[in-house]
């Protein structure tokens, strides 16, 4: 039980590293909140469903799709709010309320396209039969997700850490200011990381129904919450240490399930009053010498 | 005299109501080290970033190389080779070596390698530590680094924002030589707004920014024995 709670957290820390990965990345990169992050993995998790159950395509085909798609949204809608709100006095708290209202928006529309209903798809469009790890054996959806949360997660880390603009988006997350000066084009840099924010919370979405169950219009603010907790675990604006963060918490809540299964639900709160009373900072912060 | 470089006239400008510049004049010819002293609020700051384009200008003009460029973007600044050196300096999150990297942003690859490993021969104890992160080092190293990152962009005219700012004397001492290092270079200018003294060692001239305005404009020789500059700067009566 030990062994399989282990695995199963760490499978379910690697998708949740992915679920709030975007939503660091941009908090990092424009120090705004998102808090329609967990509404663009809903549209993605709705966006494999249409596909499948009208087009019997693979979520999977789907999931390469809305990478591009929900990166070439990202751009227009960055340019559309993100100026405008760092123009603002408080930019951070009007953030707050504008992607608020946004977050409303999109979850008022997916009520009336799709219902209230949960919608589902079968796990077994992405392997037949359950798969063992260590002599333990999990759905193969389960395994194909966290496989795929790990690519994902790397291609972030790629982009990063092994790219011209992966590096001038660290120096942005570093020192806005620092970076303007420096004269780069921190507009550009800043609207391609949102387009990569909400396109990683697409594929999160894509991969919800195996992970979550289902997906419902309604689902958006618990991944929301559920992302904060995480990304509080992981330090604020470090993307690297979502991952981390994730796998804590992925692992925590498969424990939970299974030793205290009625308390599962209250983890992310638990876990972001903790982590903000005891290291507010999170577990991944650094620390810069003052002399 | 060599060519002009920088030639700003008239400038304003200022931060939403407030107006902070008024009628800034200041040239800079080619190879010149141009020393701007003012006291703590006097505009210094906001004129370098109205030079960089980070804040724009209300007013006047800003030539660089007789190409007028008041309302160039930024990046279309540092291109042209106007290089600022804020008082950060840095990316503390980032290595040593990304920070020089990115310095070399605009340079074509093989060019940018050439030019920080230049720099680390310049600078051994940055090449020493260049996996490090840039907030690890001292005050003085890290200013060190701020130097080399805007050396590294390879710049025609680079303004430097109170280099001496959270430094001992001893390390203001180092700054300097470093920066005699570079005095007379022929295809690099220096702009250095500070209010140590310190920097008239390596100034070919001096201007005054006080409440906005240029002040006094003139020789080192000419400032030194200025009665309000030997007042406000030398602390002598």
């Amino acid at each position: 039980m030990l062994e399989y709670s282990l695995l199963a957290g760490i499978l379910f820390g690697l998708y949740f590293g992915l679920v709030a990965l975007g939503l660091n990345l941009i908090f990092g990169v424009m120090k705004i909140v998102n808090l329609a992050h967990g509404d663009f993995l809903m549209l993605g998790g709705y966006g494999a469903y249409i596909v499948f159950t009208d087009f019997h395509v693979n979520p999977l085909i789907t999931l390469l799709v809305e990478i591009v798609i929900f990166v070439l949204i990202g751009f227009p809608l960055y340019y559309l709010l993100v100026p405008r709100l760092q123009a603002s006095r408080d930019p951070e708290m009007l953030s707050l309320i504008l992607f608020f209202g946004l977050s409303q928006v999109i979850e008022a529309l997916a009520t009336l396209r799709f219902g209230s209903s949960e919608r589902s798809i079968p796990g077994t469009v992405l392997g037949d039969g359950p798969i063992s790890l260590f002599q333990q054996t999990f759905p193969v959806a389960w395994v194909v997700s966290g496989a795929i949360s790990l690519l994902a997660v790397g291609a972030i880390y790629i982009y990063l850490y092994r790219t011209r603009i992966g590096q001038l988006t660290r120096a942005v997350m570093a020192q806005r200011e620092e970076a303007l000066s420096t004269g780069i084009d921190v507009q550009r840099i800043s609207a391609i990381a949102f387009g990569i924010g909400i396109a990683g919370a697409a594929v999160a979405g894509v991969l919800s129904p195996f992970m979550m169950g289902s997906i419902t219009p309604s689902m958006g603010v618990g991944i929301t919450i559920t992302s904060f907790a995480v990304i509080v675990i992981g330090s604020l604006g470090n993307p690297l240490g979502t991952v981390a963060g994730g796998i804590i918490y992925g692992v925590a809540l498969m424990f939970m399930q299974t030793y205290f299964s009625s308390w599962a639900n209250l983890l992310p709160y638990l876990l972001l009053i903790a982590i903000l009373l005891v290291k507010p900072t999170g577990l991944f912060g650094r620390r810069m010498r003052n002399a | 005299m060599t060519d002009e470089l920088l030639a700003v006239e008239g400038l304003e400008s200022g931060y939403g109501q407030l107006q902070v510049l008024w009628g800034v004049e200041l040239h800079l010819h080619e190879g010149e080290t141009v020393v701007l002293l003012g006291s703590n609020g006097a505009g210094k700051t906001t004129l370098l970033k109205t030079l960089l384009g980070l804040i724009c200008a209300w007013h006047g003009s800003i030539r660089f190389k007789g190409e007028e460029i008041t309302h160039l973007p930024t990046d279309a600044r540092v291109r042209r080779g106007i290089v600022y050196m804020s008082e950060m300096g840095v990316f503390p999150d980032l290595s040593i070596e990304d920070n020089l990297d990115i310095g070399t942003q605009f340079l074509p690859r093989h060019e940018a390698k050439e030019r920080i490993t230049g720099l680390y021969e310049i600078f051994p104890d940055l090449g020493h530590r260049r996996r490090e992160a840039a907030g690890s080092l001292s005050g003085g190293q890290r200013k060190m680094l701020g130097v080399a990152k805007a050396l590294a962009a390879k710049p025609h005219l680079l303004v430097m924002d109170e280099p001496s700012a959270g430094l001992s004397p001893l390390f203001v001492k180092e700054v300097v030589q470093v920066l005699a290092g570079f005095h007379r270079a022929p295809d690099l200018s220096l702009l250095i707004a500070e209010q140590n003294v310190t920097f008239l060692e390596i100034a070919d001239r001096v201007y005054t920014l006080d409440g906005g305005r240029i002040g006094f404009n003139g020789s080192v020789g000419e400032a030194r024995e200025n009665d309000a500059i030997r007042r406000a700067y030398f602390g002598l009566k």
